[in-house]
């Protein structure tokens, strides 16, 4: 929940604000043990994507030829619906696009079906990975638009927020993650800054929520803080709107992984335990069922 | 049960005392400030020979039983003249002892005669006073004096450094210290993140501090006891006292009501640091609209009903509130916490040998927390609310006993953690406000004796016992899913769950000669109500919460052993004390718990539970009088935690172990106009958890932490000056004041408050770098504060 979020800031804030001082040190960490990273997903009538890459230390500069070295192009990476099998196979076009992950193994295979368990195993440097997903039931938003945000009286009502509504069904138990994609703009779809729900929070409500656009990664500071329509979708922009449903344990790592993005290194809480989902390596492998909206920003 | 203490309270008393069979006589009475019939707390009343003392009481009474015969009576007490009467002792004798003040200060006056060294001959271990009239003296950050402040330069009390609130006695967490102010608890003592303490020391008369070994009329926390006493308020003129400093002003206005019989005092204090920084800050800073204060209230009155009554009632109340907000960007975060106290008591003297208090108590803390942004709203609130009542009988059958007995019961109410919040208007589930109620209930038998004329003991036994009553739902939670599938539900007043435990306490103290003596001490507490620690550094945020089915109350053992010496004719006081402490059923958050995890379900489903451990030695040198005074302390000490869902289940620091904690104090007269103080101050660096290595999911840095606490950030230290200024007076006028200048911090040193890592570049494109960045708070600080008295 973003208050949460802001929560915590508002207290690092008021300490760095009122009387920070900072200074660059340096510290001396240990070599890490060398683990391996999943992320993958497989979502509804698409093929599987899975990247496989490495932690680092921790404070390792990453320059174009350490960044090839983080990802392994040697792994032998299997999909399975019960039935059918399917090996990945690599694949370098998100390098081109500039879309993360740049490496990695796709599907031409099986596709993503709805109700379906997706089994993934993988064989890499020596070890074995494996993972389970399934692909829930469908949601869908009952109405979107799009509100300018008179408040702040910017720039004459160009920017606003995507609203949806929701009906939430109370005997059942979903979790979804929303993304947004603005066509021309963006090179993939982004997910929504906080983008993951569990609609026990509003059990068998009907809530009206507005979208907060997300970045493609928030380790970037320079860009956030140069993007003049932080959190905003503006006037004139398609919009692709999509809402996905996910498993519990697929939920679950966003959940964790946006915490610790969000608030990683806040010393006034605990650091976060991701709730990786699969076995042998850290990572996520996720099922995603989707239903697409289009929104031309401005026009009612 | 109860035969149990008839049994204890006769073999106390059957003890030999080896005491000759000849008539004795008591002497008693109160002892208090000629000029303002202040009742003086801890002031030695004794005769040289035999050497026989006695201390008053919190309330100025002292009884001292004798054989008959011709004495020299002795009274002395910081800050006055030393009084002496000859006696007669040839009956029960009431005798009301009046000190007068010392216009010289205490240094220059020649001690007619050795006065008994507590430190020396008293059996507790491990306790100490802190009058204010020397607390007065250290250096005042801001002009502020502050009794935490002061208390953390003592060994084995350590502040958690900088924007901490909370101190730790002995490796024992911050909710291990019970906190009283005139026997009201106080929840938490801090003021703006623990820079400043809530207690005004104008108000104030004693502190006496108990580091683990405290006696069987105290309980309910592991670590120590602070008992503060308010000023009972001058009965014989009107005064008032004050200053005015760069960030707080205080003022404290204090009289009779009725000439020697009733009196007031009242005693406020309101920080403005917010308006003074405002010219300072940028008009694009968010802290722009912000406003941040605190201020506090102690308010107590008191009637000398009769010879034999007195009655009190003191409140005190207090808040801090931070409010940052910003129109233009549209957001309002408004945090606040606070405590109040109010308390009335009922001193009865039944006869020379035989004093009671009754209490009836009234003590809260909330906190609060309510943000707004756009169309969102939250809020979070949490607190502790208690209703008390205890009596307290001291009786002193015999000049080689002195018993203590009596009872306590406390009727808790927990706000843990609610939240509520809005989307659109519309509220958002957030489960019901959860509010937890619990009685807790002790009786305790306590006896000071004299096994012979170089052993003393002190023993005693508490049986405490805590229930928690609804109403109340349990929710029963699948372990993997976490989702409820249960819920059990209690009535009001069904008992959910009882605990109930024996605290024996021994203390001994065997004297080798006028000079030095040993002491040991054996303790064992219960804690029944704890604090839940959110976040790595201890906050306002912090939640009580009681122990209930699933959380056992904490339970600690303490050894401690001292050797303690005098030198000079008490010129210096010297001790050496070790300790070892065994803490079980310590509290933590799981691992990865998060705030959401609240919602719909038991605060105590998301702790895990483990042991702790500390041992340390603590060194004390103090001078106690001459132009030069002050104190060396320094303190060695190890503290680990063994939680088997944390860390692995292996052991780990805990979050305030510090191998070393240096205080230097010192404090010079110049002369009567002028005196200086200097403290130092240095501390092995506190824990972290750093990331120990970091990977990349979806485009950002993840980072994957090591050991828990396994990083020491660098040590802190610094030095505080100050000088304290009385302008010559041409003539001597009612109105006195007096000029304090201090220095926070003089060698600028950036003490460390925590380390947090900085990107700069952009993985989508490829290049990366992290830096680590360490933020300090305070730096170099002076401060000028202007005192009056009239």
């Amino acid at each position: 929940m973003k208050i949460y979020k802001k929560y915590s800031v508002v207290l690092i804030l008021f300490s760095v604000i009122i009387f920070g001082c900072q200074k660059e040190v340096y510290i001396d960490l240990p070599n890490p043990e060398q683990k391996l990273v999943i992320e993958g997903f497989i979502e509804q009538d698409q093929y599987a994507v899975v990247s496989v890459t490495r932690n680092s230390p921790y404070f390792s500069p990453v320059d174009s030829s350490t960044l090839a070295k983080l990802f392994v192009i040697n792994a032998k990476v299997i999909v399975s619906d019960g039935t059918q099998t399917e090996e990945l196979m690599l694949d370098f076009s998100n390098a081109a696009l500039g879309v993360w992950p740049f490496i990695c193994y796709k599907g031409s295979v099986l596709k993503g079906e709805v109700g379906k368990t997706y089994w993934l195993t993988i064989y890499a440097e020596g070890d074995t990975i494996t993972g389970q997903t399934t692909i829930p039931e469908p949601v869908q938003l009952d109405s979107i638009w799009w509100l300018p945000d008179n408040k702040h009286n910017i720039e004459n009502d160009t920017l606003g927020y995507i609203w949806a509504s929701y009906n939430d069904d109370p005997s059942e138990h979903h979790y979804f993650r929303l993304f947004s994609y603005r066509r021309g703009r963006d090179k993939s779809f982004v997910p929504l800054f906080g983008s993951v729900y569990d609609d026990i929070l509003f059990d068998g409500m009907d809530l009206t929520f507005s979208m907060y656009r997300g970045v493609p990664s928030i380790s970037d500071v320079d860009s956030i803080q140069k993007d003049k329509e932080l959190f905003y979708f503006k006037k004139g922009d398609t919009v692709d709107v999509k809402i996905t449903s996910i498993d519990r344990e697929h939920y679950e790592f966003w959940r964790t992984i946006e915490q610790e993005v969000y608030m990683g290194g806040n010393p006034f809480m605990f650091p976060v335990l991701i709730r990786h989902n699969v076995k042998g390596a850290l990572g996520v492998w996720g099922g995603y069922s989707a239903t697409y909206y289009t929104l031309v920003i401005g026009k009612d | 049960m109860k035969n149990y203490f008839l049994y204890l309270f006769f073999l106390f008393l059957a003890l030999p005392s080896f005491a000759q069979n000849v008539q004795k006589y008591t002497i008693s009475g109160y002892v208090t400030d000629e000029l303002t019939g202040e009742s003086l707390i801890g002031t030695n009343v004794f005769v040289k020979s035999p050497m026989r003392g006695a201390t008053t009481n919190t309330y100025g009474f002292y009884t001292l039983t004798l054989e008959k015969g011709n004495y020299s009576l002795f009274a002395s007490f910081m800050g006055f003249n030393d009084w002496t009467q000859e006696i007669v002792l040839d009956k029960n004798t009431k005798l009301n002892i009046k000190l007068s003040p010392s216009v010289i200060t205490t240094s220059e006056v020649v001690i007619t005669g050795e006065r008994p060294d507590k430190n020396i001959h008293s059996a507790d271990i491990g306790v100490f006073d802190m009058p204010v009239e020397m607390i007065k003296k250290i250096p005042a950050v801001f002009g502020e004096v502050d009794i935490l402040k002061t208390l953390q330069l003592k060994p084995g009390i350590q502040s958690g450094g900088e924007g901490s609130t909370g101190f730790y006695v002995r490796g024992g967490g911050p909710d291990q210290n019970l906190i009283l102010l005139d026997e009201a608890v106080v929840y938490n003592a801090s003021h703006l993140f623990g820079f400043f303490s809530v207690f005004n020391a104008d108000a104030l008369q004693n502190i006496e501090v108990h580091k683990g070994n405290m006696p069987a009329n105290y309980g309910g926390r592991l670590a120590s006891v602070l008992d503060i006493s308010m000023k009972d308020g001058s009965n014989r003129k009107y005064r008032a006292e004050g200053g005015l400093g760069l960030i707080a002003s205080r003022l404290t206005v204090e009289g009779p009501i009725k000439k020697d019989t009733s009196s007031f005092i009242i005693s406020g204090r309101r920080t403005y640091v917010d308006i003074v920084m405002k010219p300072f800050l940028r008009k694009t800073s968010p802290m722009k609209e912000s406003d941040y204060y605190f201020y506090d209230l102690n308010a107590k009155v008191n009637w000398r009903v009769s010879e034999k009554d007195r009655l009190y009632l003191s409140g005190y109340f207090g808040r801090d509130v931070f409010d940052l907000s910003s129109s233009t960007q549209n957001f309002s975060n408004i945090i606040s916490w606070g405590n109040g106290t109010s308390v009335l008591r009922w001193n009865h003297l039944f006869n020379q040998k035989l004093f009671a208090n009754t209490s009836l108590i009234y003590s809260v803390y909330n906190f609060g927390f309510a943000a707004k942004q756009d169309e969102y709203e939250m809020k979070l609130e949490s607190g502790i609310e208690d209703w008390n009542g205890k009596v307290d009988f001291t009786l002193i059958p015999s000049p080689t006993h002195t018993i203590k007995f009596g009872a306590n019961y406390i009727y808790h109410t927990f706000i843990p953690n609610n939240v509520s919040g809005k989307t659109g208007g519309v509220s958002l589930v957030l489960g019901p406000p959860i509010k937890l109620y619990s009685h807790e209930g002790a009786v305790y038998l306590n006896d000071e004796f004299d096994l012979t004329s170089l052993i003393r003991i002190n023993a005693g036994l508490r049986y405490s016992t805590f229930c928690h009553v609804g109403p109340f739902t349990r929710y029963i939670k699948n372990p993997i899913t976490n989702l409820t599938t249960d819920s059990v539900v209690y009535a009001s007043g069904e008992n959910v769950k009882t605990y109930h435990h024996l605290e024996p306490r021994l203390a001994a103290r065997f004297m080798i000669n006028e000079n030095s003596s040993i002491k040991a001490g054996f303790t064992q507490n219960y804690q029944y109500i704890h604090l839940a620690a959110l976040s790595a550094v201890s906050l306002p945020t912090d939640i009580w919460v009681p122990s209930t089915e699933l959380v056992k109350p904490q339970f600690g053992t303490q050894y401690s052993l001292g050797y303690f010496r005098n030198f000079n004719k008490n010129m210096f006081e010297a001790s050496v004390e070790v300790y070892y402490k065994d803490m079980k059923n310590q509290i933590e958050f799981k691992e990865g718990a998060l705030i959401e995890d609240n919602i719909n379900n038991n605060t105590d489903n998301n702790f895990t539970f483990g042991d702790g451990t500390s041992y340390g030695v603590e060194l004390f040198v103090n001078k106690q009088f001459g132009k030069l005074t002050g104190w060396v302390g320094y303190t060695w000490s190890k503290t680990t935690r063994l939680f088997p869902d944390i860390n692995m289940g292996e052991e780990f620091p805990a979050k305030y172990d510090r191998r070393h904690d240096v205080s230097i104090v010192a404090m010079y007269e110049i002369n009567k106009r002028v005196n200086v103080s200097a403290v130092w101050i240095y501390a092995t660096g506190n824990t972290a958890t750093l990331p120990a290595s970091r990977y990349i999911i979806g485009g950002n840095i993840i980072n994957e932490y090591g050991g828990r606490n396994s990083f020491r950030m660098p040590a802190y230290h610094r030095m505080d000056l100050s000088v304290n200024w009385t302008p010559a007076q041409k003539k001597p006028r009612k109105f006195e004041s007096s000029w304090n200048f201090s220095v926070y911090n003089v060698y600028n040193r950036r003490n460390p408050y925590y380390i947090f890592f900085e990107n700069t570049g952009n993985i989508m494109e490829g290049r990366l770098e992290i830096k680590a960045k360490q933020v300090s708070l305070f730096p170099v600080l002076p401060s000028v504060t202007y005192n009056f008295k009239f």
